[in-house]
Parts: structure tokens; sequence; C-alpha cells
């Protein structure tokens, strides 16, 4: 088991006590995630899928202890990280790193980008040389696309896309196992994106790297992860193998997500008009609904969506939390 | 041939920076048809929103400028017009909708007033029936309770009701042009979806012209009927929305088409998705463009000539600026 799967979350809820709205009033919780559960393969990419206020980000972090679990175990290489003492964590963060969505705040603008990357092994690798680390640090400038002489540049002297290769190089200091990449191409020009992700796979490829992927963007997804879990309002409502949930979505919000992305074939001059689109916003994570979170939008929606909650069922395919799925 | 509505031609904008002059807007020529979408696509910094904020006449002055050409609305040359008569074309005769609707939204006015204000700016009506058509105006773009929602203040919305709210004020006099400028890139795509369907019925109902602005090439396919191509301050590339995505000319908008993730019908099928196509580097700083083609140094065709020369727009319907899409036609 152990050997076959690299993270194993269990069961894993977040809660955010919000603020009192009363001087003697309870605090309002916003639940974040709910009994959540994946599990990741090594050398694979799990995606993360959902609108935002869907709970990806929050689920990812509290994966990787960026974020407090309320409940729930993750298992990383067999060792529950939510019960690791602070040292034993710290010892573990060199197996997981996290590349974040916006390349203009993640990097300290104060630091030479050779030094951003350098950190992480002056950090975990306090008894390397530093010559040695220096070399790192350039064979890294290499294998992300970027020349060893910017080395000695600020952040700001780059652009978007060059920065988000040199929080790549800095998350790939230390040879992680699992990378967290939390929405790495979202802010990124179109053109620069396909760079982007042609180099996360290649360096999946050559260092058998495996990735927790958050994104919004079904096409990115589509072209990058091998796994998907589908979340809504904190919950995971679909979780299929790309192929499947692609070709066969089973949950309304699945299909709904498929017929709201954009595609090169739905034409106008062709009369497209759009199947299967939902209507308004999710509702508040503050006051989850008591039956199917997704109700309030679904075209498919019945009576008892709304008074009863729908638990994920699996089939030989895919798993999904839906009393009246697609087939 | 049906008359256009607005009518861009040759148009230069200039603007001054602690680099000198640089040119933001570099001759282009556009025609919007009563009536049709038209998509402007490229990436970041390529003159999309410049184009627009030149056409509503809200080109800072200085440090921007209007170096030279036309703009013609409906047979006035409205860059020669004077800022009364601007401010009386905007949002009465052409609107604009914006990229981030929380920051063009004033958040201590309510949704009701806002569309209000813009009623009784341009229209001769009192408070209380532009409040009443505000209501109204609520109801024709989706938004649910419209009576209660004029009541609330910008924060108390979700991105796609202030979106709805902001269509709702640009519609509120029944402009002729519609100027939408990334409607959409701050929200999530099933909003989005909404959104796109919105402006798609708002069109059919009231035969507005939108220009919209995008670097989303799933979205000009949705929601073209032509499609622009700019780079670097050039339109590149015109024609049909169908002849673009079926039949790019210009090796920048087969660059754009090719590197973007789109749905299809390979990511049900096992194994992997071949590697996305890339364009490598960036899109030139504008002080830093030389003699040639801007998109020469990009390009996996360019040749000698392409660093030398600027091609021009060639082409009968379906338009290309490129030395190596003349020689592969010929």
């Amino acid at each position: 088991m152990t050997t076959e799967t690299l993270l194993d979350v269990r069961g894993l809820s977040v809660r955010f006590a919000m603020p009192r709205k009363s001087l003697f009033g309870q605090r309002p919780v916003l639940h974040a995630v709910r009994d959540v559960s994946f599990s990741l393969r090594p050398g694979r990419t799990l995606g993360l899928v959902g609108e935002s206020g869907s709970g990806k980000t929050t689920a990812a972090m509290a994966t990787i202890r960026l974020a407090a679990a309320h409940t729930g175990s993750v298992l990383f290489n067999g060792i529950d990280l939510l019960k690791l003492d602070a040292e034993a964590m710290r010892q573990q963060r060199r197996h997981l790193q996290v590349i974040f969505q916006d390349p203009y705040s993640s990097l300290n603008p104060r630091e030479r980008v050779g030094a951003i990357v350098r950190e992480p092994l002056d950090l975990m690798m306090p008894d390397s040389s530093k010559s040695d680390r220096e070399k790192r640090v350039r064979e890294l400038f290499g294998l992300v696309g970027l020349r060893p002489d910017q080395m000695a540049l600020f952040p700001h002297q780059f652009s978007g896309g060059q920065r988000q290769r040199v929080s790549i190089a800095r998350a790939l200091a230390t040879n992680p196992r699992l990378i967290v990449c939390d929405e790495p191409v979202s802010a990124l020009d179109v053109a620069i994106q396909a760079q982007i992700l042609n180099l996360l796979r290649r360096l999946q490829d050559d260092y058998g790297l495996s990735y927790l992927f958050i994104s919004h963007d079904l096409g990115v997804v589509q072209f990058i992860c091998d796994d998907i879990a589908v979340m809504y309002l904190g919950q995971i409502v679909e979780f299929a193998d790309r192929p499947t949930l692609f070709s066969r979505p089973r949950h309304p919000y699945t299909a709904a997500l498929l017929s709201a992305a954009p595609s090169l074939a739905r034409r106008k001059s062709a009369g497209y008009v759009r199947e299967g689109a939902v209507k308004g916003d999710p509702p508040s994570p503050l006051n989850v609904p008591v039956g199917c979170a997704f109700a309030s939008r679904c075209p498919r929606v019945q009576s008892k969506c709304r008074d009863e909650r729908p638990v994920l069922h699996h089939n030989a395919h895919s798993a999904v939390a839906c009393h009246y799925p697609l087939d | 041939m049906t008359k256009p509505l607005l009518s861009i031609r040759d148009l230069k904008v200039e603007f001054s920076t602690r680099y000198g002059h640089v040119t933001a807007l570099n001759g282009i020529d556009l025609d919007l048809l009563p009536g049709e979408t038209l998509g402007i696509v490229g990436e970041s910094g390529c003159g999309k929103s410049i184009t627009a904020l030149t056409t509503m006449g809200l080109i800072p002055d200085p440090p921007g400028r209007i170096a030279g050409g036309r703009i013609v609305f409906d047979g006035e040359d409205i860059t020669q017009a004077d800022a009364r008569r601007l401010r009386s074309l905007r949002g009465a005769e052409i609107s604009m909708i914006f990229q981030e609707p929380m920051t063009s939204l004033n958040p201590v006015f309510t949704a009701g007033d806002q569309i209000a204000e813009a009623i009784m700016l341009h229209q001769s009506a009192n408070r209380a029936e532009a409040d009443r058509m505000a209501v109204e105006l609520l109801r024709t773009v989706g938004i649910p309770e419209p009576e209660r929602r004029a009541q609330s203040f910008p924060h108390e919305l979700s991105g796609g009701m202030r979106q709805r709210v902001m269509i709702a004020i640009a519609i509120s006099c029944r402009p002729r042009i519609l100027i939408a400028d990334e409607p959409t890139t701050a929200l999530d795509v099933t909003v989005q979806a909404q959104i796109f369907d919105l402006m798609r019925d708002i069109q059919q109902q009231f035969g507005v012209a939108i220009m919209l602005i995008t670097h989303d090439m799933g979205a000009i396919a949705e929601m073209a009927d032509r499609v622009a191509v700019m780079y670097a301050g050039r339109i590149v590339e015109k024609g049909s929305a169908d002849a673009i995505l079926d039949n790019p000319l210009h090796p920048y908008t087969r660059g754009l088409i090719g590197c973007i993730p789109v749905l299809g019908k390979e990511a049900g099928q096992e194994g992997r998705m071949p590697p996305l196509a890339e364009i490598p580097g960036i899109v030139p700083p504008l002080h830093l463009l030389g003699q040639g083609c801007a998109f020469a140094d990009r390009c996996p065709l360019a040749f000698d000539r392409c660093r030398t020369e600027s091609p021009m727009l060639k082409g009968d319907v379906h338009k290309v600026a490129c030395f190596a899409a003349e020689m592969e036609a010929a």
C-alpha cells in the first residue's frame, strides 16, 4: 500500500471561525472543506477543480499543513503529517513544495532570484558547502529555462512567465516528491501558459514528480492531470480519471463546467446555444444547505436533493455524489 | 455591403514615457457593422484596450495623444469632438463594460442608484421614472428579485451579479455600440458562460454591435462574427471568425490557437495529451520595436526581410500582415 500511494488523504475537514456578529454572539463557522478524501500515486497528477470558494486551495493547503485541518488524516509515504510535531514536519517539508498562483507576490522583491532559489537548500541542507548549493542553483536555472547569469537579478526585472520559472526552480531545489501547484498559470498570458505547462510536464517526466494541481480551467486540467476531483462548496462531487471525466461526466455540476468551458468547436456562426447551463451563484459556505449543495443551481433537481445530502458512490470507473447522476 | 456603424482609419496613438514617445497603436483600421460582434484578440500589451479606450475618448491626454487617423461614428469623426460632445456620446451611443466589476462600480451607491444616474444623465426622466427603469433593467439582465437587488450595494453582490449591473448600466440608454473589455476574465467559468449568454441575448434583443476584447480564442469562437488579431499595436490578421479559427494565416494567430489547451475530444482518450505549441519569448516592450515585423523575434517562419521591413495588411476579406504568409499564398 505505501509503495503504491504517495499521498492518501482521508476525511479532511477545514473550518474557519469568522468574526462575531455581535458582542455576545456565537462566532459563525465557515465550512471550507467538508470530509474530503483523495489519494495520489507517485509520478501522477491529481487535479482539484472547482470555482472560487469551492475549497480546492484550502484542501490542498491543509494537506501540506499550510492551513490547519479540523479533522482527518494525511498519510504521506505512510506518515500522518497531521500528527507530526513542528520539527518532524519541518523535516518532511523538503519533500513537499508549492508553486503559487501569483508570481508577483510569491517572490521576495528585495532578494536576488539566485538567493530565493537557494533558500530551501540553505534551510534543508545546511551541511552541504555553499559552493555545492550555488552549483545546484545554477543547475536548477538551466532546468527551468533561465540563464545562470540571471541569478543576480531581482524579481521585478523578470516577466510574469520568467518569475513563475523562478518559483518552479525554488520548488524543485530540495528534490521534492510532491508539488502543490496552486493555479500556477492562471495569472499568465495565454502564450506564456503553454510554455509553463509544457515545462511542468517535462519536469514530471524527468524527475517522477507528483503534482496536486489546483485549477478552475478545464482546458488546463485536461492537459496536465491524470485524475480529477471536482469540488463544490467544500466537497468532492465527482472523482474520475481524465478520459472518463471528460467523455462521461456523471455529476450535473461537472457537465455544467464542461459546457461552460470555452471550446473552439462551439461557433457563433453555427448558431451555438449552450446546453445544461447553470443559474446563479453557489450558496454561502457559512450556511451550508441541508441537502445537496448544488441543488439550488441544478437543472435536474428533485425534492430528495433538497432534503438529503448525497454521498460519493463508486462504480467501476468513477465516483459521484449525486442522487440522480447522468449516465 | 452594410455601412459600418463605426470605422476606424489609420489610427495612431502615442504615449510619452520615460523612454520617449512610444507608439501604442500604429495605424489600425477597423470596421464595426450594426448588430455584429467584432472580436479583438491578442496578448497583454498588444493595444487591445487602448483601441477600446480611444474609441470611448478615454485616453488620458497627457501622456497619451491621438497622433493621426480618424474614428468615424455614424458619419462624425469623434477624434475631433470636444469633451461635451464626447460626454453625450459615452453611455448613450457607445458604452463600455470593464474587466473588473468591483472597481468599476461606485462602492457607496446602490446598484439601482448607479443605473438611474446613467438614465437621468442621458434621457429626460425624473428620479421616480429612472428608478423604475433601473429595476426593469436589472430584470432584463437576469438578476433575481430586482426590486430588492436595486437597493444592494456593490459589496453585497457576487462578481457575476456586479458584471450584470455593469451591463445594465451600459445598455440603459440603448447604445448602438457596446465595448466589452475582457468582461469575464475575473469571473468563474459557469458565471462567464452566463455573462456570454446574456450578452448574446441582449444583442439579439436590442441589435447592439459589440466589440469584444479578449485573449481567449474559445470566447472568440463562441461570440464573434469577425475577428481582428492584434500584435504590438498593429492588426496582423483580420477576417471572419471561422476563417481565423479554421485557417489562420499569421504565425502569431496560429501560435495563439495552438498554445491554448481548449477542450476537445482528445480529453476523452487514454494516454497523454501531446505537448502544447509554444510561442517563445514575450511581447516586446513598445519602446524597443525596431524596423521590421514586431513578431519576427518570436516567429518560426521569420527570414531576412521580416527584420528590415514591416509587412502591410493585405488581402480581400481575410487579411494578413506577414511576408511568409504572402509567399505561402503565392
